[in-house]
């Protein structure tokens, strides 16, 4: 379900990922990313089956969603910026800029993100991106919530919901995280140049949407 | 022409048409898949998308054959991510089992939505559903009401989000 449209709302962050790995492997990071994604996925899953209501839920985690949608533009447009070699923070902040402030610190880690434990996180926290078809998967979870006998069965219900839509995700995101991931891709430094620049105008799209949505 | 392209420290001797082709061959490849996946793989997408129903105003009414279906969708105006109540009434065919909505949106396969409806009287029907929305602020929805052995009629309205 869903597989084009997988591929078409996740694909800018799961290429930005990729590109950001450079010369690690691939399998184990976009594990972890879509691990925490799915963990995210059934936990609003358990969420909507003890509510038994899509838009009671949906109204509370929106404004969440929309700060999702912005750091995931803030973090690719900070990839984009390590990749591409062109500009250092330093640069960026000036003078003023100083690695033990809060922000900066921020960015700094943003920009850094090599770490293959830091793909879980990351994935824990995009998975509350706004999508549609996740939408229309918390309904089915909600829905599959109030037909339950029990509470704890709601529960249930919901997050296998969940789970089983995100596992099925699964084989989109992995095909266009395996072709961004091609080691005679990754060996021409012109195409992380080209990468960086598209990185940095999805993640201005991203944030654009996050601000209007 | 060829020149020395480093990364990470190594040097690599390409050529630079050839690198060039493989950048162009990698962005066509990624750029299908990710804004063109949605069109490829999603037939919906080629479906007539000419807005027939302003759901916002009241009962619109479709006709397919002998079939003729009234769309009645509450709250108005419409909006996305709220309880709604759909009413369904059908001239023309007697369902033997009750009918159902499916919602979609034509640009964009959005995942199995449907709306159950329960019989209120002869010939209408009633069901709860949400219409969801959309990130890409497309906000063109279509209902397919299914009307079992007797066929299906769609409707085609906006939504506010």
């Amino acid at each position: 379900m869903g597989f084009g449209h997988c591929i078409g709302m996740c694909g800018p962050i799961v290429v930005s990922l990729s590109l950001n790995l450079k010369d690690k492997k691939f399998l184990i990071p976009h594990l972890l990313y879509n691990t925490g994604r799915v963990v995210t996925y059934s936990l609003l899953g358990g969420i909507m089956g003890a509510s038994g209501s899509f838009t009671l839920v949906a109204s509370h985690i929106a404004g969440i969603q929309k700060g999702a949608m912005i750091f995931a533009g803030i973090l690719i447009i900070v990839m984009g910026l390590a990749m591409s070699g062109w500009i250092t923070f330093g640069k960026v902040f000036g003078d003023s800029y100083n690695p033990g402030g809060f922000v900066s610190r921020g960015f700094q880690r943003l920009s850094k993100i090599k770490s293959t434990a830091a793909y879980f996180p990351i994935g824990l926290l995009l998975g509350l991106l706004p999508c549609g078809p996740v939408y229309t998967a918390l309904l089915a979870a909600a829905g599959a919530g109030m037909k339950a006998t029990d509470p704890a069965a709601a529960i249930v219900k919901g997050m296998g919901v969940m789970m089983c839509f995100g596992l099925g995700t699964l084989p989109a995101l992995f095909l266009v995280a395996k072709l961004a991931d091609m080691g005679w891709l990754k060996k021409r430094e012109v195409i992380y140049r080209i990468g960086a620049v598209l990185m940095i105008s999805v993640g201005v799209y991203f944030i654009f949407r996050g601000i209007r949505y | 022409m060829k020149q020395w392209i480093g990364t990470g420290g190594q040097q690599h001797f390409f050529s630079t048409t050839g690198v060039f082709k493989s950048a162009g061959l990698c962005l066509i490849m990624i750029g299908i898949l990710i804004f063109g996946g949605g069109v490829v793989l999603n037939p919906a997408m080629a479906a007539d998308t000419t807005i027939d129903c302003d759901a916002h105003k009241g009962i619109c009414s479709q006709s397919s054959g002998d079939l003729t279906v009234s769309l009645e969708i509450s709250p108005r105006p419409v909006k996305a991510m709220q309880d709604l109540v759909f009413k369904v009434s059908i001239t023309g065919a007697s369902p033997a089992k009750p009918p159902h909505i499916d919602l979609g949106m034509p640009a964009m396969k959005m995942g199995p939505n449907q709306v159950a409806l329960k019989p209120t009287g002869p010939g209408t029907y009633e069901g709860t559903g949400v219409i969801v929305r959309c990130p890409s602020g497309k906000r063109t929805w279509f209902a397919n009401v299914i009307v079992p052995e007797a066929g299906e009629v769609k409707f085609i309205f906006d939504v506010i989000y």
